[in-house]
Formats: C-alpha cells, structure tokens, sequence
C-alpha cells in the first residue's frame, strides 16, 4: 500500500532523508521512529504529495505521491505535524468542511461528524474556534478530519503527543479497527509504550537515513531498548543547580 | 518592587513591538491614495485618508496593554498582592488615553470629533475584557452558502472582518449609504465614492492568504481542491464585502472595480508569502503591485460608470482568466515546497 524507493529530500547541502527505501503492506499499523530531526516529518510530507522528493519515488495506494497528488488527497487522510487548521472556523466547522469538500452526501457528513465529535469528546466543545481550542482539542478535531473520508491510508504525525489518557485510548481502538479492515496507518510517534501496544510494523531512522525494519514479530528485544541502541542513545546529563539550594 | 518592574518593562517591550506592527498602514491602499492626492496638489484629500486610517486605527491602539501577558502566565509570576493592583494600573499608562483627555480639552477640536475617539477608545478599552474570541463570536453566526466551498467562504469573511481595511471601507461606506439612502448624496459623487470604498478594501485582494497561518495553508494542500476553488472561495468573500458596499451606490461599476482589484492583486496573493495581523491595516506587497492594483481597479471602475457599461465583459473575462492560471500555479506549488 505504502512503497518508496531511494526516497531522497535534500535542503540545500543538508539531506533530510536519505534513500529511504520500505514497503508498508495494507491494513498495517507502521510506527515510523526516530529522533527529533531525523526526517519523519520529511518523509510523511513526501509520502502524502506535499512535498517532492530530490530523488527516489514514493508511491501510496498505487500513485506516484509526487506526479498523482490531486488524486491520491482524495484517497487518504492526513494527521500534519501543524494539524492544518484554520483559526476562523470552529471544531465542528472543520469536519464539515471536510465532508463538503470530499462529496460526501449532507446526511452521511452530518451522521461522521455527530459520532467522530461523540467519540472523540469534542462534543461539548464543537463550536468553539480553532484559535481559541487547547491544543489537545485541535489535536483530535484533526485527527478527525483525517477519518472523516474513511481513507484508505492514515498518516498521522505524532496522533498520541497532548491528547488526554481516555482520548488516546480511543483513538488507539479506532486506529486497530481501522488497521483490522484493511486501512494502512503510518503514524510517527515518540510515545514509545503507546506504538509498542498497536504497531505492526516498526521503522526508525536517524540522520533521515533507515535503522531498522521489521514486523512486531521480528523485534529483538523491546522497543524501547531497541530505540536507544540504533535511533537514539539516552542522554543522562545531569542538570547540578536543580534542587541543590534556592537562588 | 524590582519583580514589577521586570513586568513592566516586558509588558511595555510586548506593547512597543505590538504597536510597531500598526504601521501596516504604509502599505496599504487607502495611504498610497491619500500620498497620491497630495501629490496631486489636494492636501484636504490627504487630511481626509490620513483621519480615515487614525480613527481606524483607534480601535487597535486602545487595548490594555497588559493583555499582551498570557493571563495564566500572569497568575503563575510570584508577585505579592500589592505588587497585583499595582499592575492593575497599567491600562492607564495606555499612550491613547493623555491624548485623548488633551484633545477633549483643546478647543478646536469638535465635541463631535472628540467623543467619536474616545468612544473608539472605549469600545477598544472594553471590548477585550468582554471574554475571549469577542471579535470571532462577532461573526461566527454567518449564513451558509450552497456548494462544498461553504466553510471556506464562512471562514474568508471571518479573516476580511478582521482586518481595518473592512472598517475603513465601512466607514466611508455607511455614511454615502445613508446619504444616498435620504437622497443627498450628490450624484457626481456617487461614482468617486463608489471607487474610494473599493480602494480601501483593496489591499485584502493582494492579501488573500496572508491571515490563513502555517495550519490554514498546510491544510489547503491536503484538501482535494483546485487552486481555482481554493481562490474562488477567497474571492467570494471579497466580492460579496465589495457588492454589499457598494451596491447601493454604483452596482456595475463597483463589481467591475472589485474584479480588477482581484486581477490585479493575483500575483501579489499567490506569489508573495506576506503574512498579515488580524485587526491592523493590510500591507501589500510593493507599491508597484499596489499602483498596477489600484489602476485596474480605476480604470475599470470609471470605465464602466462613465464610459460603457459593457466594460464589465472583459473586466469578467480577465478575472476568469486570472483566476484559472494563478489557480494553476496554486496546484503546482502544491507540490513544490
């Protein structure tokens, strides 16, 4: 479902992502891990047509990211790292607009909206603007719109960072049951515990270069441990002034 | 004592910089008018622009300026209860409010002219504590509109109410209404009014994007629109402002002139990536796309008053056109971070 080929994005002299070449196969859950930097937000931007890679091919559902954007918007949902929302429309504001523009019919849209605002506890909070949300409401109400067009493919950028523990967990069971009939997720994330418990497949890079690759199956030992040998070695510097006397 | 100094002085560094972002006027349409009637030997007409922009420019300029501290920051800040209502007397170290008592007490000022800036003044002093998003509550109950590109319009005409171009071309527009409403509006004047209204809302067609934020403009890319659609919403917004001002004064004219000022500002609004403030003026993007603008907007406006009516074929024609290809340009850059 998911496939890209020596995936490539140079900055200037600087490579975000380097020949980063992988398969993701439908109704997976791939975590894609790595530190802050390391080109997750890069490759999702490339994965989803918003940004063309240097060299390399991605291809999503079938279509070349990069040349099939205008077709291939319509067949997945997006989660961006700045969520993408519009500060002058409100919680409810937003699922309709994205029922409108995807066609869906005015009472299939309406039925979306009520029961993803219900489940996800934005209903008490549904006319309140963008700009005036906590960032964990603007979280879910664009995690929301990703699902609204029951996509073939999600790719959610950090789903899980400033939502509330109830919440989490729902959109953990919605992202499994989604997964479970046939919908491929690609999420980026650093609650490790959290992927841990729903991926099936784990990715991680570093320096936008690939570390590691496998299914749940293959993992070696936890994720956790895996994390810090290849992705990211733990930083244990000691801060002296804290707590050592007031000042 | 020195914890309410160091607040001060960080409100009054916000404030400051705040404040600097009002000179967004200099960009604008409205100011390049006046500078340009004052080249043209008629200093009223610069007066005139220049009263315009400072009565509008009021409303912004008259906030407490401890607003500029997050409340939940300000609770948070180890200060002692007297250091607290001390700082509470920070809205009248407002700059506004010595001026204004000045002009009630100068005498050439007109009681009618004082009490307008400190009503301005108050609405602007009041309005913030009246609760959070007052200005977006404001106009959050719009009609809705037939066709998938309904939020979007909803949101456009949230973003063009919030900014001061709306209220200058408001400010210009009510009276001529009203005048021409009671039949005493010169008819000679009714087609120059007609085009100063549309000059002051102008500068938003070069601005089309400039409110939308990172998130806005990320999510226009992941949208499955076209770039037309996406500039089809923007200019609905526009158009409807532009046609409800004007309407009632020269309808052809005026939606000719609306027309070109959104050919005409195009390049600026696709190509320039100038974000805007909510409530302050509008800034273009250079005086040579304000004055490309503003002569369309003329040319075409007048024509189609004065000359024929049938100006507005073309002027239909070459915002069609306008539309489609920036539109296509949208699509490309879609892709093309």
């Amino acid at each position: 479902m998911i496939s890209c080929r020596q995936l490539t994005r140079r900055y200037g002299a600087f490579t975000a992502v380097d020949g980063l070449t992988l398969e993701v196969e439908r109704g997976a859950i791939c975590a894609f891990l790595g530190p802050n930097g390391a080109g997750k937000s890069t490759t999702v931007k490339m994965l989803c047509g918003l940004l063309a890679p240097t060299s390399g091919e991605a291809m999503v559902c079938g279509l070349n990211a990069a040349r099939d954007g205008a077709a291939l918007k319509r067949r997945i949902g997006v989660l961006p790292e700045n969520l993408g929302l519009f500060e002058e429309l409100t919680v409810e504001e937003h699922l309709l607009l994205t029922g409108d523009v995807y066609g869906l019919p005015p009472a299939v849209a309406r039925s979306r909206v009520d029961e993803l605002l219900d489940a996800l506890g934005l209903a008490h909070g549904r006319d309140t603007f963008a700009a005036e949300c906590s960032h964990g409401m603007r979280k879910k109400t664009a995690f929301a719109m990703a699902l609204l067009p029951n996509p073939e493919v999600l790719f959610l950028d950090e789903p899980f960072e400033a939502v509330d523990p109830v919440t989490s967990k729902t959109m953990r069971g919605i992202l499994v049951q989604a997964a479970s009939r046939g919908v491929t997720v690609f999420l980026t994330s650093h609650i490790l515990a959290v992927v841990e418990e729903i991926a099936s497949r784990f990715v991680m890079i570093r320096g936008g270069r690939l570390v590691w690759n496998s299914t749940r199956e293959e993992l070696p030992r936890r994720l956790e441990d895996l994390y810090f040998e290849l992705a990211e070695p733990a930083n244990g510097k000691e801060i002296e002034w804290l707590g050592s006397g007031r000042s | 004592m020195a914890r309410l100094w160091a607040v001060l002085v960080a409100v009054w560094k916000a404030a400051q910089r705040d404040r600097k972002s009002l000179a967004s006027f200099s960009g604008n349409n409205i100011f390049h008018l006046g500078f340009a009637l004052l080249f043209l030997q008629d200093p009223g007409a610069f007066v005139f622009s220049a009263v315009l922009i400072a009565i509008v420019l009021f409303l912004p300029l008259s906030g407490d300026p401890l607003r500029k501290v997050p409340p939940e920051r300000l609770a948070l800040w180890p200060l002692e209860a007297g250091e607290r209502r001390l700082l509470r007397m920070t809205p009248w170290l407002n700059p506004l409010l010595p001026l204004i008592l000045a002009m009630l007490l100068w005498r050439k000022v007109t009681t009618g002219l004082a009490l307008l800036l400190g009503g301005t003044f108050a609405v602007g002093f009041l309005a913030p504590r009246a609760g959070r998003g007052g200005g977006r509550r404001l106009f959050g109950r719009l009609p809705p509109f037939p066709g998938p590109l309904n939020q979007l319009i909803r949101k456009n005409l949230r973003e063009l109410f919030s900014t001061l171009d709306f209220y200058c071309a408001l400010l210009l527009a009510a009276p001529a209404l009203f005048f021409q409403a009671g039949g005493r509006l010169p008819e000679e004047a009714v087609g120059p009014v007609t085009l100063v209204i549309l000059l002051a809302l102008s500068t938003c067609a070069q601005t089309l994007f400039g409110l939308d934020g990172e998130g806005g403009l990320t999510r226009y890319r992941l949208l499955p629109l076209r770039g037309w659609q996406v500039l089809l919403a923007k200019d609905a917004a526009f158009l409807m402002t532009a046609v409800a001002m004007t309407a009632a004064l020269e309808p052809l004219g005026g939606l000719a002139g609306a027309l070109m000022a959104l050919a005409g500002g195009r390049r600026a609004a696709v190509q320039v990536d100038r974000r805007q403030a909510r409530w302050r003026f509008q800034m273009g993007a250079s005086f040579g796309a304000s004055l490309f603008q503003m002569t369309l907007l003329v040319v075409a406006g007048a024509g189609t008053m004065f000359w024929t009516p049938l100006l507005i074929v073309p002027c239909v024609a070459v915002y069609a056109a306008t539309t489609y290809w920036f539109g296509r340009m949208i699509d490309r850059q879609a892709c093309a971070e």
